[in-house]
């Protein structure tokens, strides 16, 4: 057990100080340090992406991250997505569709999906599927979840070209 | 991708039922706010770690727990020592809080430890010392059925047991049914299928790990959050297992991560609790991934020997079938999935002549329980293939074939159920139509690739049991439901509340639903077996029924007219008939509760009471469902492609139909669809957890694999809706249904592409690649692949 | 000290591994935490290559060849436009490891200090004769794959010692393809096979490395010598197949039995032959 050191970390836009074991994980600290639990543990072995968050704007498995490796970089979890239009598109959608069940996915299921969308903006079927192969969810078989980020990754492209339109 | 609602939404009147209302909690779980088990905290609260067992089978003979005591952080240690002797089960009471004397399997939780932080718990564990006798071990049913084989239970015969479960030696228990003259009927049929068929044990893999947390309050009270089903079964463990009085526990439950039948009955509640009883404090126990896996439960390996004879119309006149299950160290949901196998085996057919037995063996190995089908996707993966063989034997369609045999409206289930609503031969027409079986043939495989359609019916229960519902009428006239029905995610809360708004006519908006709490809900033995909407649903229209009742008799009174002169409109009004007079609820609540009767609380209750056994009909010995349920029927053709140079098979789309009598809500019956085929494909085709010798060899999800987004196909979901006359609206259950026929249809699709049989569970790359090959040596190059 | 220490320069990681002696370098972390999570190993400090700068980019190496940092993500050498041709296994065989998320942490370096066996890297670089270059307090040293991995999981690196580039040689045209079989997406290979093409003409040849069944990558010039010329002779192809097969020393394990391996060996090179020459 390493012992406890002070990091200091970009948070959803924040500066937070925290005291916590030197080998704590990102996933760690978020969850039991500064109480931001939309990141879920569900294997703490980077296989199931409940815990995806993304740092420096690239998502990654909170739980093989660890906390000081987090320094001078920026962290954002779901909850640093509350004003991000792209994200509300995204859970909009995930709410009309059924792509939510127990919910425990969700929100890995959504950080992995706003990336995504921001790199392809239209992304197919086999382009989501793929993507999203490394969220495991146990219980929608995924139909709902593809769904979902279609409809949102399209009415993210009909907004964009609309903007696009204004402007010209 | 609903293709055939059958009620179209223009023909519903009301205003809840049938629609596609997103579930009450989406947003909070969209925006990550929804709080699971692991994420509650209490002020004061400690970690708990486990320490699990090294052997597989061996007597305890001391502790030493000094070192752990000293260590860091660290506020209690239990063991068996600390822990009454009580036993909990649901059908046997055979299993300690902690081992008690004795360790059944490897992993079994043996001792505990709270502590400050997680890492000082983790780090205490490993400082416990215990001394073992080893013992040999039994890892097989066919071992513990032998003479001199080492027994797990020595005190078997004491145990309190709910049947007759004929238990003996480590035989834990024995059903047989049967109906007609099975033995001679073989003389009548023209053509005979024999086989024996073997399933691997499947993890649940909720993403949620299984977790607990527990305080004491001042006076001894206990109050229990965790991950599961049932806040009533959780309490029932939980009282049973550290023996005490029910009124001595409260059971409630945080949103849960889903359960498919591991959270139904006890995982670490029990040492919770004790250990939160020996420190004081709340203390927080959440299993990891490779806990979840070692100690909690799984699917049965099954081992099922099945006959079925047909005459030379293809019309089924008998089936045996024999199968042996592994139980695992204890009981558990072991005899109620054995009875129900067997209630099953027959599938929805007609066959005169039937008989089902079965034996379930206790071995040193994780228990095996409740899985969504219960034992019923095994069976129906043996009797689903003997169906095609007998089909190809005639050279009948295997769609026509099912349609010769199946359970017609009228008809009853082996061994004496009744079935009322049945809706098989539409969801054969549905699945039939839109996956374009009749011209299956003409679609050609991808270069390197070869590809085939099969498909399976099945038919599942809804019941079982008790449940009860309370609706109150609040003060402004808006409505508070609570059933104590633990909703794990598949959307219980949103179905009842509309059941809940179509009884009162008012918006769903205007139904709160209470958590389960077993201080404040009614008693509701579980989400389980398919029967929330059904056994619950019906409560909740009984108890909405009770709180239009007092509110008609106020309006009367108010109104000054017969009450049966009022009727309910949309909206939560109560009017003069014909007449443009009428009262919003909010009006007669407030005379309720300020003026005249008390506020308006109404409530139902009921136990599904219909025999399962018909004595006139059938024979039957140790059946654990004395009554059962009505029953859901479902069809499903899959597309199954298979790699030519690997062996690899991959279901490239897939058709099913399931009757739920009637869809309360449309697009979560889709979803249960949807999830269940995926968990039946992953089943069919890589799940298997794996033991060497003692040991669980593949704990993890690295080496334990469940389907992902990129291997499942595009799933058509399709509702049939035959309303079950007392079912709410008609609605019957959705929850296991769309699993059971997914390993025998993807079976029947790669026997028509390889060539069959595949017997064996998962139908790995290895085992396709064998039947191919075997069969290519068989056949000139080139012919295999007419598919 | 922190427990993650993060140097800017290959000589400042040197340094500081020689003078703690438990300590481990860190990629990306996506084995290493995993490691560490399940209480695996124990470490005084992880050392960070991440700020390296030296560690990343791709380009063309001093010999004529290509050069990939040792701290390249999977994410970055599958979208890597330059690698194609014969190199185009290399980029395929990234695209095939893990998942999105997971190949944006997981490196080139990491996974080959790693040497999991079924780990998708090391046939293709086995295939296409690339060498690992290693720094560590003796200087800089050279290995050819099959010198540096010496057994099941165990390498030619040196405590103390660091991954730091892989150096390709001359790609060709190729074409190459690298084909995996495994039980999921994003699992690790139970079998696969690297494959590449020199030369365009009748007496053209391949170079083929065969992965996850065995210590290393199964690789035989002498069999690809005697296959040249004859690529589209079924017979030698079949000679070539069995050669391989006959070298692998594959395990049961949950991915799959040794028997299975076995037989997938000479059905997966055939097809990985036929991806190159075209042939049905
Ligand atoms: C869910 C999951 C699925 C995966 N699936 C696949 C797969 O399908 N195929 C596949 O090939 N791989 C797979 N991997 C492995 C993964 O892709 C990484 O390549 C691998 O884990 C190495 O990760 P890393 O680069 O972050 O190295 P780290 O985890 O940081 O380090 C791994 C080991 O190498 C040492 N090390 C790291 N860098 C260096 C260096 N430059 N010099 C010397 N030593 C070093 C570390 O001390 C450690 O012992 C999977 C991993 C995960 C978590
Ligand atoms: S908890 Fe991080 S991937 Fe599962
Ligand atoms: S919704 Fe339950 S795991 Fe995805």
């Amino acid at each position: 057990m390493a012992g406890k050191e002070v990091f200091a970390l970009q948070i959803n836009g924040t500066r937070r100080e925290i005291f916590a074991p030197g080998d704590a994980t990102l996933l760690d600290v978020l969850r039991d340090d500064l109480a931001l639990r939309a990141a879920k543990r569900g294997c703490n072995q980077g296989v199931c992406g409940a815990c995806t968050v993304m740092v420096d704007g690239v998502p990654v498995r909170g739980c093989l991250t660890l906390a000081g490796a987090c320094t001078g970089r920026e962290v954002t979890t779901l909850e640093g997505f509350a004003d991000d239009a792209a994200m509300q598109a995204l859970q909009e959608a995930m709410i009309l569709s059924g792509g939510v069940q127990c919910g425990f996915c969700t929100s890995g299921m959504l950080i992995t999906a706003r990336d995504l969308v921001a790199q392809t903006p239209v992304p197919d079927e086999p382009a989501i599927r793929s993507a999203l192969s490394g969220n495991l969810c146990r219980c929608t078989g995924y139909v709902r979840i593809v769904e979902a980020v279609t409809d949102a990754a399209l009415q993210l492209a009909r907004q964009k070209d609309t903007k696009r339109e204004a402007v010209e | 991708m609903s293709i055939a609602v059958t009620i179209p939404p223009e023909k519903l009147t009301g205003t809840a039922v049938g629609k596609s209302t997103p579930k009450l909690e989406n947003r909070e779980k969209v925006l990550g706010r929804a709080e699971y088990i692991d994420d509650l905290y209490r002020p004061g609260m400690l970690h708990a770690a486990i320490l699990g067992s090294p052997h597989a089978h061996a007597r305890i003979l001391s502790y030493d727990v000094s070192q752990a005591l000293a260590a860091p952080g660290v506020v209690a240690v239990i063991t068996g020592d600390d822990v009454p002797d009580g036993r909990m089960g649901a059908f046997i009471k055979d299993e300690h809080a902690l081992a008690k004397g004795k360790v059944l399997y490897q992993g079994e939780p043996v001792a505990a430890v709270a502590a400050e932080t997680l890492e000082q718990a983790r780090a205490a564990v490993n400082l416990i010392e215990v001394e073992y006798e080893e013992l040999p071990a039994v890892l097989s049913p066919e071992e513990g059925l032998a003479p001199d084989a080492p027994i797990l239970h020595e005190n078997l015969d004491a145990y309190f047991k709910v049947f007759d479960a004929g238990s003996k030696g480590n035989l834990c228990s024995r059903t047989e049914l049967s109906e007609g003259d099975v033995d001679s009927a073989w003389a009548e049929c023209a053509v005979v299928v024999e086989g024996e068929y073997t399933t691997e044990p499947q993890a649940h893999v909720a993403i949620e790990p299984c977790g607990a947390l527990a305080e004491v309050d001042a006076q001894g009270r206990v109050t229990l959050w965790s991950a599961n089903q049932s806040v009533f079964r959780v309490q029932a463990n939980v009282c049973e297992s550290l023996n005490l009085p029910m009124s001595r526990l409260r059971s409630l439950t945080p949103r849960v991560g889903a359960g498919f039948g591991n959270k139904m009955e006890a995982h670490v509640q029990p040492l919770t609790v004790a250990l939160a009883m020996k420190t004081g404090r709340p203390v927080k126990c959440i299993l990891t991934r490779e806990e979840d896996f070692e100690i909690v439960r799984a699917r049965h390996p099954f081992k099922v020997r099945m006959k079925t004879g047909a005459d030379a119309q293809g019309r089924l006149i008998a089936r045996d079938c024999e199968v042996l299950l592994d139980c695992g160290a204890f009981a558990d949901d072991s005899p109620g999935v054995l009875g129900y196998a067997l209630l099953m085996s027959g599938g929805p057919y007609r066959i005169p002549n039937q008989r089902a037995r079965g034996k379930l063996v206790y071995t040193n190995k994780l228990r095996f329980g409740a899985f969504r089908g219960f034992g019923n996707p095994q069976v129906g993966f043996a009797g689903e293939q003997q169906i095609d063989q007998i089909a190809r034997k005639l050279g009948i369609d295997p769609i026509e074939m099912r349609r010769r045999n199946m359970l017609r409206e009228g008809d009853g289930w082996f061994a004496g159920p009744k079935v009322a609503s049945n809706g098989l031969a539409r969801c054969l027409d549905a699945v039939e139509a839109a996956s374009g079986w009749a011209r299956r043939d003409a679609i050609s495989a991808a270069p390197g690739k070869r590809r085939g359609k099969g498909i399976a019916i099945s038919a599942h229960i809804s019941g079982l049991l008790g449940t009860g519902a309370i609706v109150r009428m609040l003060e402004d006239g808006t409505i508070a439901l609570n059933t104590g029905a633990t909703d794990i995610g598949q959307g219980s809360d949103t179905v009842l509340a509309q059941i809940c708004a179509e009884a009162l006519q008012v918006p769903v908006e205007m139904v709160s639903v209470a958590s389960p709490d077993t201080d404040g809900s009614p008693y509701n033995w579980g989400t389980t077996a398919s029967r929330v909407t059904y056994t619950t649903g019906r409560a909740v229209a009984g108890a909405a029924r009770d709180v239009l009742r007092q509110a008609m008799d106020h309006a009367a009174e108010m109104l000054d007219v017969p009450v049966d002169q009022l009727e309910l409109r949309e909206g939560g009004r109560i009017a003069v008939k014909g007449a443009n007079v009428d009262l919003p609820f909010a009006a007669i609540s407030a005379r309720a509760h300020w003026a005249k009767g008390g506020p308006i609380v109404g409530s139902h209750s009921l136990v599904f009471d219909e025999p399962t056994h018909d004595p006139k009909r059938a024979i039957a010995l140790g059946l654990p469902f004395p009554r059962i349920g009505v029953f859901s029927f479902g069809a499903v053709v899959v597309d199954v492609e298979v790699d030519e140079v690997t062996g690899q098979p991959r279901v490239a789309e897939a058709w099913s139909a399931i009757d739920v009598g009637r869809a309360i809500n449309p697009r979560l019956v889709d979803v249960q669809i949807e999830g269940g085929f995926v968990q039946g494909m992953g089943f069919a085709l890589y799940e298997a957890m794996v033991w060497d010798g003692a040991r669980l060899v593949n704990p993890s999800l690295m080496d334990y694999k469940i389907p992902t987004s990129a291997d499942t196909p595009p799933i058509h979901s399709i509702i049939v809706e035959d309303p079950e006359p007392n079912g709410p609206f008609g609605a019957k259950g959705a929850g296991e249904i769309g699993l059971n026929p997914v390993p025998a249809a993807i079976a029947n699709a790669l026997t028509q592409v390889v060539g069959g049989p595949l017997h064996a569970l998962p139908m790995t790359p290895e085992r396709v690649l064998d039947q191919m090959t075997g069969q290519a040596d068989e056949q000139p190059q080139g012919q295999g692949d007419e598919a | 000290m922190s427990f993650v220490v993060a140097p800017q320069t290959v000589d400042e990681a040197i340094a500081f591994l020689a003078a703690n002696p438990d300590a481990r370098p860190m990629a990306g972390g996506a084995s290493l935490v995993a490691m560490k999570n399940a209480r695996l190993i124990e470490a005084s400090h992880f050392v960070s290559l991440a700020r390296i700068e030296a560690l990343r980019g791709i380009g063309p190496s001093a010999a004529g060849g290509l050069r990939i940092g040792g701290m390249m993500h999977h994410r970055q050498i599958a979208e890597c436009a330059d690698l194609t041709g014969g190199w185009q296994m290399l980029r395929q065989a990234a695209g095939l490891i893990a998942n999105r998320v997971v190949r944006n942490m997981g490196t080139i370096g990491g996974a080959i200090a790693n040497a999991d066996p079924a780990a998708d890297y090391l046939p293709v670089l086995a295939c296409a004769g690339a060498e690992v270059e290693l720094v560590g307090p003796d200087g800089l040293r050279r290995l050819a794959v099959a010198d540096y991995l010496v057994d099941w999981y165990e390498t030619a690196l040196e405590p103390g010692e660091i991954v730091t580039a892989i150096e390709l040689p001359a790609g060709g045209d190729g074409p190459s393809v690298y084909r995996k079989l495994a039980r999921t997406p994003g699992d690790y290979a139970t079998v696969s096979v690297a494959c590449a093409r020199e030369g365009a003409g009748p007496d053209s040849s391949v170079r083929v490395a065969v992965g996850a069944c065995g210590p290393a990558p199964i690789r035989d010039r002498d069999a690809e010598a005697a296959l040249a010329g004859r690529l589209h002779d079924p017979a030698a192809i079949a000679a070539f197949c069995a050669t391989l097969a006959e070298q692998a020393d594959p395990i049961d394990d949950v991915r799959g039995s040794a028997a299975y391996r076995l037989k997938l060996i000479p059905r997966m090179v055939a097809a990985a032959i036929r991806d190159v020459t075209g042939d049905r």
